[in-house]
């Protein structure tokens, strides 16, 4: 399969990168490590008459300390380089262990940060090449008129397949975005849209150029349980983040999210009126994994079965939260 | 250990380096002045007629400079001369989703897939099948219309009184078992460029060559010559390095004939790699396999009779398919003693892609059954698994009861390595909770007795040149795809002549160049073309042995050819004594004192006054070998003996082989019981390949084996849904990684075979088989479950946890029971729609139970 003809944009400058995003919106899509949007363009899920190549903008590269504020990542920033950073590891233990357990290695030398949050949703019937969609007739999400995994639905059940922003979203992470109107910042936990077709509050002619952990959740303990087939490369079948502010083995904040079972990741709700101001315990924490089971509405957009997957989600939670205790 | 000087030691493979450093060259490597890239169309039908194809479009766009479609090469063929039931691109009808219509040769891959899309159509949609046994009830339309009931063929074999085997069991166990679909995956996608020359006498096309990436080379220039209608002589096949094969280069694949009739059609080289996906189609993998099976046994264990019905779901062409369903039958004797076999087996056809051979051909699913069923057999009668493995045991050398014949047989020590070193006594049924320990056995042919060409021809020819530079150069047709066949043959020669391995090249797999062999498959090459260079070897070894006899005044008995040195017999010569050094080391000699010397004359000559000789160098020996004899030359070659080769049942010609090697296995599991994930701690793999002709080799043909075994038991499974692959590429389709790879310990076992070249025989395939129901079997004991589908994913396993502690069911596995399969999965989800794409026919089971309009 070949990569359909384009031309590639450089920019050197966060602004030149809008002004160029300004004249080619729509007919334009954005590269930083190429992880996800290569092989998809292999497909023919896009043909872009224009990438616009971010590698070039060093100002959206690496790992700050902001006093007073907490730690700002540019969205350029290898996933490697998070795993690697020692603050990140010591402050942000659920944003690490989710990190490390991205694709491969290799991958996540060459994906970004900002990749991770805006991944295309996911689908057996959707990333497949040009052929394999046409004998299938195509799907809601590109070229088709109906969805498979939920016959004559007309919402589109791709599925949000990132490990890193459930993380974020138990840091309370913001994120900064830039337009022609200037940046802006917003929450991650209202980035996300539950579609898997408009997926993100962003828009064609936008960039996420920033992550920030506040200093708030720093020192929380965390646990990123993923499920997966292989133990590399793989994207999560289900994925749970908690992250625990604890004093004195007690639960003073707490918050979950999961990824890879509906079409955005998600915080689970009322989490903390089961935990604050209780000692995490077994009992505790099954009761918190039904919770987060029932946030999750997985279908057939991968391997194994949803119902498998969704029983996944309720003995991850459980795990991550006595994980997390413990670390 | 024999006194050996390279046979039996652990060398790199003679194409190391290039492998390693990038410097070699694979088919898709090469590249050549005015190559065009060839594209293939694929149905998007199941099944379907083709009313018209429209090329008017696609021809215009510039760049394009030839399409042929199926009218442009319409003779059949097929690997097995029962078999010929293919088309490089498909005449009337396609058969598959992803079967081959048409190829566009053009001067750019990104044109050549625009040009694809320019191409117009027309189908009328079949009722397609998908389900074996569902398939084995069509009365019409039928895939191929000289296979009623869509059977490729069906065996029902009989030996021993199976029905008076039963009567005497104390016991009987009987179960259905299922192995879904898994396919090679070999590193190297399928590539293969053709190219003519020009005639010089009429200045027509005249030759063709193709570079392919395949296992059969010879069998290639023959399916060429029979689609083009080129004598076989005018078609030269070239294999350069293979990026591994695993049997789905073991036959022609489509890619090899279309990329010859497009570069015919274009009058220019083309080339043709395979995307990902189009290997997922090209297939010819190990096919979904259900085995009903009853095993009848004494109270000690020992089996009275054993009834074996198989039905293969083998796509919608023939391939290897007969050989496979036959291998399936006759691979239940020669391992262990089984009085009384019945077997019936099915290789039935479907609209998927057609199933062939891999790696264990035959033997792999129903090996799983088997071993699972004696596992379960033990836990009934509270035997131990290990022990009944023991009394059932061959007691060779012995004629198997359906004919196979069994010389060399190292399963005892193999049962006995694994047992020992794994601490199977103390440490079975004394996990923790969760982790268990599981034994099962295996074993594979050494090639087969009988070629599947039907003919008497040896199935391995060696040629041997040596010159007057020393250098030694084998001629085989054997094809090296990773397996190491170069080096096997390489040390082979250096034994016998005694010379250093660095003088000898291999010369290998190119049909104008080396002589006939029918190729690497079925675990043939070392047995057979080891054998060849063997006799090649001794044969031109005669020539030098009677020139040195001369020159040393002796008789030629008395010569002896060691360490690079050619010495009368009696001279004391130990390796690296100082006598040795006068002429200095071996290596000195093959660049330094006869320098000059060779081509000038004879060495005799020059020395003559020197009188007779104790000792003289290769070199030395080989220039006056051929001033002696003339051109110095050998050749060997190997055909079965005819005890070898079998019964003469209908059917019989599958399965008999010269040797067979041996395996047992114990794995060292753990299972989490809430997630029923299964993480493999260690494999003992013990092998018996007769003689380790070089042991680093046999380690990692075995580790090979367990690791694609470990595959198919935990991870690798091709997911249907109405003939539809969901998981064509490397991302979904889950060979394991690195990090679940369990240690392996892989103990050699030398059984020294009678007829194999030093003793050896088959290293490559025989383990894989017992992987799958070592693990099976560990996770048996680990947790009490007892899976009869493999892959055992954690859903099937949890399923069956949950069933096991009687908690509320949860559908976790399709409607299909892993503890009791009793039909094949489907993916979930829907086909079906309304509107755009191609809209299947009213009977194809994507519509069945559909509603009108596409809405369940």
């Amino acid at each position: 399969m070949s990569l359909p003809s384009f031309r590639l944009l450089r920019p050197k400058t966060l602004d030149g990168a809008i002004a160029m995003m300004a004249e080619y919106a729509g007919d334009l899509k954005v590269v930083a490590g190429g992880t996800d949007l290569l092989p998809s363009m292999k497909q023919k899920l896009f043909t872009p008459g224009y990438v616009l190549d971010l590698r070039g903008i060093i100002e959206l590269r690496g790992i700050r300390s902001v006093s007073g504020k907490g730690i700002e990542i540019g969205a350029l920033t290898a996933l490697t380089t998070i795993e690697h950073d020692p603050t990140i590891r010591r402050d942000y233990p659920v944003l690490y262990e989710a990190t490390k357990t991205v694709a491969s290695p290799v991958l996540r030398n060459m994906g970004t940060i900002g990749g991770n949050l805006c991944l295309d949703t996911r689908c057996l019937w959707y990333n497949q090449s040009l052929v394999w969609r046409q004998s299938c007739g195509f799907c809601l999400k590109k070229d088709g008129e109906l969805c498979h995994v939920a016959p004559g639905g007309k919402y589109c059940w791709a599925t949000f397949s990132g490990d890193t922003p459930p993380a974020l979203l138990c840091l309370g992470a913001e994120i900064e975005i830039a337009g022609p109107g200037g940046v802006r910042c917003t929450p991650l936990s209202e980035f996300y849209v539950n579609d898997g077709i408009v997926r993100l509050h962003l828009a064609a002619n936008e960039i996420v150029t920033r992550v920030f952990l506040p200093e708030s959740s720093a020192g929380w303990r965390g646990s990123y349980q993923k499920l997966r087939v292989r133990g590399s490369i793989d994207y999560p079948l289900a994925g749970v983040a908690v992250a625990l502010k604890l004093r004195s083995g007690r639960v003073e904040d707490a918050r979950v999210a999961i990824t890879a079972v509906n079409p955005a990741p998600f915080l689970v709700k009322d989490v903390d009126a089961q935990l604050v101001g209780a000692m995490p315990s077994e009992d505790i924490a099954e009761r918190i994994g039904d919770l987060a089971a029932s946030t999750a509405k997985p279908l057939t957009t991968s391997a194994l079965t949803p119902e498998y997957r969704r029983e996944m989600v309720r003995v991850f939670t459980k795990r991550a939260i006595l994980r997390a205790a413990a670390n | 250990m024999s006194d050996f000087s390279v046979i039996g030691k652990s060398i790199a493979m003679v194409d190391a380096a290039g492998k390693t450093t990038g410097a070699g060259k694979y088919t898709d490597d090469f590249s050549m002045p005015g190559m065009l890239v060839g594209k293939i169309l694929h149905s998007p039908y199941p099944h379907a007629l083709i009313k018209r194809i429209d090329l008017s479009k696609a021809k215009a766009l510039e760049g394009v400079v030839a399409i042929v479609t199926g009218a442009d090469a319409p003779n059949q063929y097929g690997i097995l001369p029962v078999g010929h039931d293919e088309t490089a691109l498909a005449v009337e009808k396609v058969r598959y989703i992803g079967d081959n219509v048409a190829c566009v040769a053009a001067v750019s891959e990104e044109i050549a897939e625009r040009a694809l899309e320019l191409i117009e159509v027309e189908y009328e949609p079949l009722p397609a099948y998908f389900d074996p046994e569902e398939s084995m009830k069509a009365e019409t339309d039928l895939i191929h219309e000289n296979r009623p009931h869509n059977i490729e063929k069906d065996y029902h074999h009989v030996f021993g009184d199976p029905e008076q085997g039963f009567a005497e069991a104390d016991y009987v166990h009987e179960a259905r078992y299922i192995a879904n679909e898994v396919t090679h995956a070999a590193m190297e996608p399928h590539s293969t460029l053709a190219s003519f020359e020009i005639d010089p006498h009429t200045g027509k096309q005249g030759r063709l060559t193709v570079w392919s990436s395949t296992q059969v080379p010879y069998y290639l220039q023959h399916k060429l010559s029979l689609v083009l209608e080129l004598p076989m002589s005018q078609i030269r096949v070239i294999k350069p390095l293979v990026g591994g094969g695993f049997g789905g280069k073991s036959e022609i694949n489509p890619l090899e004939i279309i990329a010859a009739v497009a570069a015919r059609a274009a009058n220019a080289p083309v080339k043709v790699t395979y995307t990902r996906e189009e290997v997922f189609w090209a297939h010819r993998g190990r096919p979904r396999t259900i085995i009903d099976l009853k095993t009848g046994v004494k109270n000690d264990g020992r089996v009275t009779s054993v009834a074996c019905k198989v039905v293969q779901d083998g796509g919608a062409y023939c391939s290897y398919g007969v050989v496979t369903i036959l291998y399936s039958g006759a691979l239940l004797g020669a391992l262990y003693d089984i009085p009384n076999i019945r077997y019936d087996g099915y290789r039935v056809l479907t609209n998927k892609p057609a199933c062939g051979a891999m790696r264990g051909h035959g033997t792999v699913n129903v090996r799983f059954a088997f071993e699972s069923q004696m596992d379960e057999i033990c836990a009934n009668l509270n035997l131990d698994p290990a022990e009944m493995r023991r009394v059932n045991l061959l007691k060779p050398p012995t004629v198997t009861v359906n004919g196979l014949r069994v010389l060399s047989y190292g399963l005892p020590e193999c049962i006995e390595q694994v047992v020992r070193r794994s601490g199977w006594n103390d440490r079975k049924g004394r996990m923790p909770k969760g982790r268990g320990l599981g034994v099962a056995c295996s074993h594979y042919v050494s090639g087969a007795a009988n070629s599947i060409i039907r003919s008497d021809m040896p199935h391995s020819t060696v040629n041997i040149k040596i010159d007057r530079d020393g250098g030694v150069v084998v001629y085989t047709g054997a094809s090296e795809i990773g397996q190491g066949s170069d080096t096997m043959v390489a040390q082979i020669v250096a034994e016998v002549l005694g010379c250093d391995i660095s003088r000898v090249k291999v010369i290998a797999a190119d049909t104008d160049l080396t002589p006939i062999d029918l190729g690497s498959y079925s675990s043939r090459v070392t047995f057979m073309s080891g054998n060849a260079a063997l006799q090649a070897a001794e044969d031109v070894k005669k020539n030098i042995l009677s020139a040195a006899a001369k020159r040393m005044n002796c008789a030629p008995e008395d010569v002896i050819m060691r360490n690079d040195r050619v010495l009368r017999r009696g001279t004391t010569m130990s390796e690296g004594s100082s006598t040795w050094s006068d002429s200095s080391s071996g290596k000195d000699a093959a660049s330094g004192h006869v320098d000059g010397q060779i081509l000038r004359g004879s060495v005799l000559q020059t020395r003559k006054e020197e009188g007779p000789r104790d000792h003289m160098s290769f070199e030395e020996a080989v220039v006056s070998a051929i001033d002696f004899h003339g051109g110095l030359t050998g050749t060997g070659s190997y055909a079965p003996p005819a005890a070898a080769r079998g019964g003469k049942q209908k059917g019989g010609g599958v399965g008999p082989s010269p040797a067979y090697s041996y395996s047992a296995q114990v794995a060292d599991v753990s299972v989490d019981e809430e997630t029923g994930e299964v993480t493999v701690h260690k494999i003992w793999a013990a092998h018996d390949c007769g003689r380790a002709l070089n042991p680093v080799a046999v380690e990692g043909q075995v580790i090979g084996s367990v690791w694609m075994g470990l595959g198919q038991a935990l991870q690798e499974e091709m997911v249907w849904k109405d003939g539809l692959l969901m998981n064509p590429g490397m991302l979904e389709y889950r060979s394991p990684s690195s990090t679940e790879s369990p240690d392996i310990e892989c103990i050699i076992v030398e059984s020294i075979d009678p007829e194999g070249p030093f003793g050896a025989k088959e290293a490559g395939e025989g383990s894989l088989a017992a992987t799958i129901p070592a693990i099976s079997n560990a996770i048996y004991d680990a947790v009490g479950v007892r899976l009869r589908e493999s892959p055992f994913t954690p859903e099937r396993i949890l399923a069956a946890l949950r069933a096991k502690k009687g908690m509320k069911r949860i559908e976790m596995t399709e409607s299909v029971d892993p503890t009791a399969p009793q039909k094949l999965r489907e993916h979930g989800g829907s086909l079906w729609f309304r509107g755009k794409g191609p809209m299947r026919h009213p009977l194809d089971p994507a519509r069945q139970g559909a509603k009108a309009g596409g809405e369940r």
